[in-house]
């Protein structure tokens, strides 16, 4: 691959390290296995794609969609290719204002779970 | 089983592909226990959201090569529930597990365990199965699919057209027993056909304006004008006695004589207000009202003749529900366990409100940009009209999931009691013509007082209504499935389409108390203003301009653009 782009490679997290397999938990994944038990996480998914509806991201990614699909010929699209060729692109596009927001929510769900 | 999903599939009016080789290979080998199988780790949490996988309802599934948990793409494969992740270009465990050698081959068919969607790791693409659709589906509920199920399975067949033209006798008949219009007096002036004035009676323009719009409905004009209903013969039938079928046939006979001179609808008016006693006098009324008064007029009167039961929305009813009723889908889930109730009710209009104020905000713009098929209205005015009400914007409003709080509880049947809940309304069933009617006249009951909304709203000429239509509903709660929805598969075959032509716009102006009704008709694709008894020519931007209360479409294929100035010359 060519065409490197640090967000399109960037794992959403760190990968953990082989051989810490049978060590402690990350912090990261405590937080992660946390939110999952609380529903929290689904809420989290359910506000982040309110938001980028009502902001009009999901129809500007689904207009590239249409446009690469349209490009390319529907019959040789595939669901990994859209996600490759759309990922750096969605994550360059979304608001501040909803990243701001989301971190927020997940600020106050810390502090509401660290006490 | 396997050869049916080896056809080109056509459900909710989408075409699916054929079965990717990996997939048809794996239902060979297996057959559809495994999808069927998949359905008890179907979870959907909270009711009404997305379905995911998960053995158990704790289970926070990791990746089995890397053990990690919080990649976006996570896969079950479908063979030995494996469950690897899926990032590339960077790593697949999904796509090593697939190809790995320690594995026998059929282990390429996997589910993402947080969209409970099918993928081919060969094929690296999205795949579908009606099996495993269906069990999806089944989770998400059990109650509105069966309630809708009998109705599937009536397909009515249709008739093919054939054009038709009278024979010698027919043609002996028509000349001995019709007398023929003056065609000298048609000629008269450039207007169609059917344009005239109707004279003031005392606050009437309220009725004026509505039996305008209702003159130039095409398939209600096809039906008087071709003698469905005809007064001499149901008065020697029934006696003389109050018909408002009866006086619409005298009023279409009138209108369409040819004579330009305003017409004055007494005769309707007294009869109407013998069916609305309770609106009987020279003041002002809503033309919404008259609107439903009268089609229920027109309506009852059928129902007392032929004492059979009708049912509504089906289309074999009075002239007045054949063209204007249409079905409403109404489903009601409970939030604690998803229990969902779904109701069909019969309509003849929607009523839709306004949308709030909104001075900007970016929610209509994505609200419009989401109907790309509603094109004219989208292409004009998505960037400079930001936080203009539109009419898809209303029709958004009125298909949205709505919660209904604690203060107006829904009684569950499954749980017994009052629960709080979500609400969604779709369009069942269109009708031939679509009346819809913007709530205007707002009654606050805080401040014990009405008032009317001036606000613009701007209204397409052309409507695709597949948006509202409750297979798309469905579709935008389930995701994309192979299944079909809500009766989809039959209404494929009885609707021809979802596309309607905007032919009449009644227009408000003034308050609440006191104000007029104006009409514009679209006629072979000109506009008129017909105002009481004038009617003038208008320019269409004077239309989109108008302040709308209600707004008549009629199903594409019964508008006549270029066609009805050949028929009427």
């Amino acid at each position: 691959m060519s065409y490197k782009r640090s967000s399109i490679n960037r794992p959403p997290t760190p990968d953990v390290d082989k051989d810490r397999e049978n060590q402690e938990p990350t912090l990261q994944e405590i937080i992660n296995i946390k939110m999952i038990e609380t529903g929290e996480k689904e809420r989290l998914k359910e506000l982040l794609r309110e938001k980028l509806i009502e902001c009009g991201w999901r129809d500007e990614m689904k207009a590239l969609c249409r446009a690469y699909t349209r490009k390319k010929g529907k019959n040789n699209v595939t669901v990994d290719d859209l996600v490759h060729v759309i990922t750096p692109k969605g994550r360059a596009s979304i608001p501040d204002s909803v990243k701001a927001e989301l971190l927020q929510r997940i600020r106050s769900f810390l502090a509401s779970t660290a006490t | 089983m396997s050869s049916k999903i080896n056809h080109h599939q056509k459900i909710n009016g989408q075409n699916f592909p054929q079965p990717c080789p990996h997939l048809a290979d794996f239902r060979a080998r297996h057959g559809s226990k495994p999808f069927r199988a998949i359905q008890e780790c179907l979870r959907v949490k909270p009711p009404g959201g997305r379905a995911a996988i998960r053995r158990d309802p704790s289970e926070v599934p990791r990746c089995g090569a890397c053990g990690d948990a919080s990649r976006p793409r996570l896969y079950a494969c479908m063979a030995c529930a494996a469950v690897s992740c899926h990032a590339p270009p960077h790593s697949s465990h999904v796509a090593m597990h697939a190809t790995s050698t320690c594995n026998p081959p059929g282990h390429e068919i996997a589910v993402d365990v947080d969209r409970a969607e099918l993928f081919c790791c060969a094929c690296r693409d999205q795949v579908y199965d009606c099996d495993f659709d269906a069990a999806v589906v089944l989770a998400h509920t059990t109650s509105i699919i069966q309630s809708s199920k009998p109705e599937n399975l009536r397909k009515r067949r249709r008739i093919d057209y054939r054009p038709w033209s009278p024979d010698l006798r027919e043609r002996a008949l028509m000349v001995s027993n019709a007398s023929p219009i003056d065609s000298s007096s048609a000629t008269n002036g450039d207007l169609p056909r059917g344009l005239r004035g109707l004279n003031n009676l005392g606050n009437t323009c309220f009725m004026n304006s509505v039996l305008q719009a209702l003159f130039h409905t095409p398939p209600l004009r096809n039906y008087f004008l071709s003698d469905r209903h005809n007064r001499y013969y149901c008065q020697s039938k029934n006696g003389v006695k109050m018909c408002l079928a009866c006086d619409m046939d005298a009023m279409f006979s009138a209108v369409f004589s040819g004579d330009r001179t305003p017409y004055s609808p007494a005769k309707f008016l007294h009869s109407w207000w013998q069916h609305a006693a309770n609106l009987a006098s020279y003041e002002q009324q809503d033309a919404h009202e008259f609107f439903i008064s009268m089609l229920d007029g027109i309506h009852e009167k059928v129902e007392k003749d032929q004492r059979k039961p009708r049912n509504q929305g089906n289309g074999d009813c009075c002239i007045a529900h054949r063209v204007f009723s249409g079905i409403l889908r109404s489903d009601v889930m409970c939030m604690a366990c998803g229990f969902t109730s779904t109701t069909y009710d019969p309509c003849v209009d929607f009523s839709l409100d306004l949308e709030p104020n909104q001075g900007g905000s970016t929610k209509t713009a994505s609200t419009k940009s989401n109907h790309s098929c509603n094109g004219e209205a989208d292409s004009m005015n998505s960037s400079q009209n930001y936080g203009t009400s539109t009419l898809m914007g209303c029709l958004d409003r009125f298909t949205r999931a709505e919660r209904l709080g604690s203060d107006q509880k829904f009684f569950c049947q499954q749980c017994q009691v009052r629960q709080e809940s979500l609400k969604q309304m779709s369009i069942r069933k269109l009708p031939l013509v679509s009346c819809f009617h913007i709530k205007r006249f707002e009654h606050s009951s805080v401040r014990k007082m009405s008032r009317k909304v001036d606000r613009y709203l701007q209204f397409p000429f052309s409507l695709d209504m597949a948006p509202y239509l409750s297979s798309s509903i469905l579709r935008g709660r389930f995701g994309n499935r192979i299944f079909p929805f809500d009766g989809a598969e039959s209404d494929a075959l009885n609707e021809p389409s979802s596309e309607f032509e905007l032919f009449a716009v009644v227009t408000h102006t003034g308050k609440l108390d006191a104000g007029h009704y104006v009409t514009y008709l679209r006629l072979s694709n000109q506009w008129y203003k017909c105002d009481d008894a004038w009617i003038t020519q208008v320019n269409e931007s004077i239309v989109r301009a108008a302040q709308g209360y209600m707004m008549f479409y009629v199903q594409k294929m019964f508008y006549y653009r270029a066609s009805e100035r050949q028929v009427t010359s």
